[in-house]
């Protein structure tokens, strides 16, 4: 990791987008950062807080995005620069309160940094934060390339400070974990001091309550707000045109499609025919600046991933300016030429450019491609998502999908979010039935918990992390405890928020910048709701089993059993091995009746190979993490357990 | 500084292996060596749940003036590097051409379809030969081994191929360049082993 | 005999609802299991050709071949199969006491040929609370332990399943018809492994008319009596018309219609009602609750009944002719019960 914290002004270093943002905030001065880990974000907040003890910062991983946003609210309250970074769910997650924050307005500049996944590289949704903006009517900007993404970031804190409101600042995966060079600017002294003022005037922006009532006024002043921020971005210098006077087409694109489509440009050559409005700020926008440039020419086309947010909102103000500019035609995702899901690539940008232009692009020469993609397809094996060697999941999928099977009455699975979420593949024995966002799993399962009464008898079972279990399960359990719900959760605590990178959560007794933090115990969070709680080693199949069956034979009310044991790369147990593990070959059924493979056919830890040459299976050793669990797979004993000395 | 003027501008390189193999940290100190030699250096990568056991790719993007889009267009990638002998291919088939070049790692990683019997993994010989016809010019070596070998972690295979990468001449690296790069990321009793792996990396191109 | 694999097993008899849990797939590998009298089917196996399927006694049955094995003659397709005689039996002094259902003959056979050494195992069932669980005994003085009827259909052949794959050898099974056809086709070794050893050396049948799924059971009498209290159950001969379940304090009983709904329906297609493929079929005797019916059907069977005779463990008595008229009659009516609703499995 670059150091950000480097005083090295004008130095040019090659950054990632997420550190080029934090370094942006660290120029502005930002005082508290607050997020929850979510990909492509995670990285802002980890920057921030390696360096959090030079620059006066304090950064906090909070137990969900709502919290995290009313954290650094409270600082933008009490005149610090805050801001608040997560993923496109998290927008979700904190948007109750994203919406009266919109309304009372902020002191201290606020930036709300959404980090999104067009093409769901890292989720299971491509959900579009952009709508959020018009919504609930706070300002949106986007950077372009890397250096903006340091530049807007500062210069978001002055736009929140100026209009007294939230600013959106939004980033997408293809910038957030792309690099590119960026110059330094100056870092400021920082002396934080904080200050919540609130006893003027009830209405003084400065001095008195922050609310978002009485509603009438305050949405009065949002509105002005917006209207003062069009005026700010008719000379933004983050809106930039390149391209001739008199285009053929005029592409009007922002963030990373920015570059997609300057790349595209240049592949066909098209430079003299194609004009590319860079916007910046993308709500409200700027209608003076979209008027000179509507004008160029007849022929408009939109590039933005996912929904078209620009394409509409260009389009609406196209309709009010067409006296003026007279009619369009444009091309976007509505009449089809820009692919409605899913990320963009310069490819995908240039082709209905050149069906524009009338011109023609070759990408994979055709004869190399007729080559090429057979042998791909036929010889490079496909790569499967898999838990890691010795992933306490794959164990405790592997005993919830026994006992269910044992079980025999049409059992499943209620999921949720984290690296368990693979549970819905082969690598879980397609355990998890059910899937959405955080918490829902427990949620759900309490629904499920109360059709009994109209004749459903399966048995409903939950599962969730530990993060997960304080981010959003906490209230979903209250409503099946007091509904008495009859569900099973099964709590997969591994000891961190692993699939994100391993950071901390509340129940951990570290925080985000590494210092003490308290930690909440699941077990007597339960036990304090008075639900049946009992915990077992996932590793441990024959009492873990035996748990699962007991708690599933009481009829009533929430069970909740925790399986405790650490992440495979958790700190704790990286690069050690609990046990060497050995195939004994005479002893191994392989493929044979009585056995076909149960443990690299069905089991397939990573580290379990099958030979099929000797007809047995065999340990990677270099693969084999030793966390034992195999030897109690192989249905007839072969392989050899031994403890590391 | 004055730069020396790039084969191709932009130079588009992909380093492809599998999550976990190390892509993204080569990337970083192979886009560090050419951005304090004054280029322009934009880098995309595949992050996220590819890690776990999934196909990873960085695409690197180098020139003397702009900066490009993190993704390089399909067919017109000009240098390789594989971390892992299938990923090749697999890359190959969309961003290869005519005049691609290749630096192959030679060790397997097996997917968990491979392991579980329920695909087959291509010989060595079959993959040398396939890149080959899908190339202009191609390296293969045994860098994990290598690594693992001499110095006991897998780790310094990819610092191996830089070294070779250097050892090619596609891309003006230097000896200095990498050391200085490597300095700043590592502590000081560290970067010795480093540059016993680049050293090593140029000799086995043979 | 046609062999296939788990996935038409599963096609054939489990989707059809044709399993009566005899245990003849279970304890041979991780993929079938009985859990709480259900067969549970724990991951998808690939295999072409299985033993699950091979000893499956649902699946296609060749009784030429059974016959030619078991008694060295050609099927004759009689109600009653293949036997030497037909005689009343009941426990000698030497066998002791027990919960006999009947005359307590299963007992004093076992006892005789497990202290003879004529076997040194058993499988028998014996019960874990109401639940029928088989036990392999290895000690005479165990066997009168697992005495009385179950009547809910249990996984015996489980039990051997596993002691074999343990190695051991020179065993003794009593079961009802759908078991011992199951264990008789294991015997056969029809996937020709070249390394099987029979385990078995003696087989004692048990009639059987049907059998109840015990967890319908459970649920049907957890709503007439508290589980926990249940000592015993019976079924009373002709012409009582009810089931008698036994708890401490009472007896409740049951209309017997009621509990026919609870028979698995692989019950139906059952045509085997004296146990044909054993050495000695053991059943209720007419008119007399303390006597048993034994039909002794190999040179072996004679053996042991000579050996336990001889040694004590058992006293004989003629067998009546009009016993023997309603006795074909009643295994003739199963036969013919089973040919209609195969048919009707076939429309």
């Amino acid at each position: 990791m670059t150091n950000i914290a480097e005083h090295d002004k004008n130095a040019r270093h090659l950054l990632m987008g997420n550190e080029a943002i934090a370094r942006g905030a660290l120029e502005a001065g930002v005082a508290v950062a607050a997020g929850y880990p979510g990909t492509p974000s995670s990285e802002i907040i980890e920057n921030l807080a390696s360096v959090s003890g030079k620059r006066d910062l304090y950064v906090e991983w909070s137990t969900n995005e709502k919290v995290a946003m009313e954290v650094a609210a409270a600082a933008s309250f009490a005149e610090l620069r805050t801001m608040c970074v997560l993923k496109q769910n998290g927008v979700n997650v904190a948007s109750d309160f994203f919406l009266h924050l919109a309304g009372s307005g902020t002191r201290g500049g606020m930036v709300i940094i959404p980090c999104e996944d067009p093409g769901a590289l890292s989720s299971i949704n491509e959900g579009d934060s952009r709508h959020f903006s018009r919504m609930l009517e706070v300002p949106l900007i986007e950077p372009g390339d890397f250096q903006e993404a340091k530049d807007m970031t500062k210069w978001a804190f002055e736009l929140s400070e100026e209009l007294r409101c939230p600013v959106m600042l939004r980033s997408v995966t293809r910038l957030s974990h792309a690099s590119g060079n960026v110059v330094f600017g100056d870092l400021p002294e920082v002396d934080h001091k904080a200050r919540f003022q609130h006893d003027g005037f009830i209405l003084d922006p400065d001095t008195g309550i922050m609310c978002s009532a009485p509603v009438d006024y305050r949405h009065g002043l949002q509105q002005e707000k917006i209207k003062k921020a069009e005026e700010i971005f008719e000379t933004s210098p983050f809106n930039t045109y390149t391209g001739p006077e008199k285009p053929e087409l005029l592409v009007i694109t922002s963030s990373a499609c920015n570059l997609y489509t300057r790349e595209a440009v240049l592949l066909l050559g098209a430079e003299d025919k194609v004009g590319i409005l860079k916007l910046g700020t993308t709500w409200p926008l700027p209608p003076k600046l979209l008027e000179k440039h509507l004008a160029m020419t007849d022929k408009i086309m939109i590039v933005e991933e996912v929904i078209p947010f620009l394409e509409e909102n260009v389009k609406i103000l196209a309709a009010e300016l067409a006296g003026t500019i007279g009619p369009k035609t444009f091309y976007g995702k509505r009449d089809g030429s820009i692919p409605s899901t899913n990320e963009l690539n310069p490819d995908l940008v240039v082709a209905p450019i050149a069906t524009v232009l009338g011109m023609t692009y070759e990408g994979v020469p055709a004869a190399y491609t007729e080559k090429a993609l057979p042998l791909a397809f036929f010889n490079a094996p496909s790569r499967d998502l898999t838990f890691c060697p010795g992933c306490p999941h794959r164990a405790s999928f592997w005993n919830i999908h026994n006992v269910l099977s044992l079980d025999n009455r049409n059992g499943f699975v209620c999921g949720d979010i984290g690296c368990y979420s693979m549970a819905m593949l082969p690598t879980g024995f397609s355990t998890l039935r059910t899937m959405h966002a955080m918490g829902s799993g427990t949620g759900i399962a309490s629904g499920f918990g109360q059709l009994g009464r109209f004749g459903m008898d399966q048995p409903v079972m939950a599962v969730s992390g530990d993060s997960t279990f304080f981010h959003s399960v906490m209230p979903a359990l209250v409503n099946a405890v007091h509904h008495k719900a009859d569900i099973t959760l099964v709590v997969l605590d591994n000891g961190g928020t692993a699939m994100t990178g391993f950071q901390s959560h509340p129940g951990l007794e570290i925080d985000a910048q590494g210092g003490d933090a308290k930690k909440l115990d699941i077990r007597k969070i339960c036990e304090s709701m008075d639900i049946l709680v009992r915990e077992s080693d996932p590793f441990d199949f024959e009492k873990t089993q035996q748990q699962m069956f007991d708690l599933m034979e009481i009829k009533e009310g929430v069970k909740v059993l925790i399986l405790k044991q650490a992440c495979a790369l958790s700190p704790e147990k990286k690069h050690t091995k609990k046990f060497e593990m050995k195939v004994v070959e005479d002893a191994c059924r392989g493929e044979n009746c009585g056995c076909n493979r149960l443990c690299t056919r069905i089991f397939r830890c990573p580290g379990l190979v099958w030979d099929a040459e000797k007809g047995t299976s065999k340990i990677d050793d270099a693969i084999c993490t030793g966390c034992g669990v195999c030897a109690d797979v192989c249905p007839v004993g072969a392989i050899d357990r031994k403890e590391v000395a | 500084m004055d730069k020396q003027k790039l084969k191709y501008d932009p130079y588009n390189l992909i380093i492809t292996g599998v999550g976990g193999q190390g892509n993204v940290m080569a990337s970083r100190v192979l886009g560090n060596m050419l951005s304090k030699m004054g280029y322009t250096v934009t880098i995309g990568e595949t992050f996220g749940a590819s890690q776990r056991g999934g196909s990873v790719m960085s695409h690197l993007r180098i020139s003397s003036s702009d900066a490009f889009s993190p993704q390089i267009a399909k067919g017109r990638a000009h240098m390789i590097i594989a971390l892992e002998p299938t990923e090749a291919i697999r890359v190959l088939a969309q961003y290869g051409n005519a005049d691609v070049k290749v630096l192959c790692n030679t060790r397997p990683i097996y997917s968990v379809g491979v392991i579980s019997g329920e695909q087959k993994y291509p010989s060595q010989e079959d993959v040398e030969k396939w890149v080959n016809e899908l190339s202009a010019q191609s390296w293969f070596i045994n860098a994990t081994d290598e690594a693992m070998a001499k110095m006991k972690n897998p780790i310094f295979g990819n610092i191996m191929l830089l070294g070779a990468l250097a050892g090619t001449n596609e891309l003006p690296l230097s000896r200095e360049g990498f050391e200085e790069t490597i300095s700043e990321s590592m502590p000081a009793d560290k970067v010795g082993i480093n540059m016993t792996a680049y050293d090593t990396g140029i000799g086995m191109l043979g | 005999m046609q062999i296939a694999g788990s996935k038409e097993l599963t096609e054939q008899v489990l989707s059809q609802d044709l399993c009566t849990v005899c245990g003849a797939c279970v304890g041979l590998c991780p993929y079938f299991k009985v859990h709480i009298g259900k067969l549970a089917k724990i991951f998808d196996c690939d295999l072409e050709k299985g033993r699950c399927y091979a000893h499956c006694p649902k699946t296609d049955v060749d009784f030429e071949q059974l016959a030619q094995a078991l008694f060295q003659q050609p099927y004759n397709g009689e109600p009653l199969g293949i036997y030497r005689r037909i005689t009343a039996a009941k426990a000698g002094d030497k066998t002791g006491t027990g919960d006999f259902q009947n005359g307590g003959t299963v007992t004093a056979l076992m006892t005789c040929a497990l202290e003879s050494g004529m076997v040194d195992g058993a499988v028998l069932m014996d019960s874990d609370g109401l639940l029928p669980t088989p036990k392999l005994v290895t000690r005479a003085e165990d066997v009168v332990k697992c005495a009385s009827t179950k009547y809910m259909a249990a996984p015996a052949v489980s039990c051997l399943n596993e002691a074999a794959t343990d190695g051991k050898t020179n065993l003794g099974f009593v079961g009802t018809a759908c078991q011992l056809t199951g264990v008789a086709q294991m015997r056969l070794n029809p996937l020709e492994k070249a390394d099987f050893v029979d385990p078995v050396n003696l087989t004692v049948g048990l009639f059987c008319t049907w059998a109840l799924d015990t967890r319908q059971l459970m649920d049907f009498l957890s709503t007439r009596v508290d589980l926990k209290t249940i000592t015993g159950m019976d079924v009373p001969p002709p012409p009582a018309e009810v089931f008698i379940v036994k708890t401490g304090e009472t007896v409740v009983e049951i209309p017997l219609d009621e509990i026919r709904a609870l028979v698995p329906k692989g019950c139906g297609v059952c045509p085997d009602m004296t146990a044909e493929w054993a050495d000695v079929s053991v059943g209720a005797f007419e008119g007399k609750t303390d006597w048993n019916t034994l039909i002794i059907r190999t040179e072996k069977g004679e053996q042991l009944v000579e050996k336990a005779v001889a040694g004590g463990y058992l006293v004989l008595d003629d067998f009546p002719a009009e016993g023997l008229e309603h006795l074909t009659l009643g295994a003739g009516n199963k036969k013919k019960r089973a040919r209609d609703n195969v048919a009707k499995e076939e429309k």
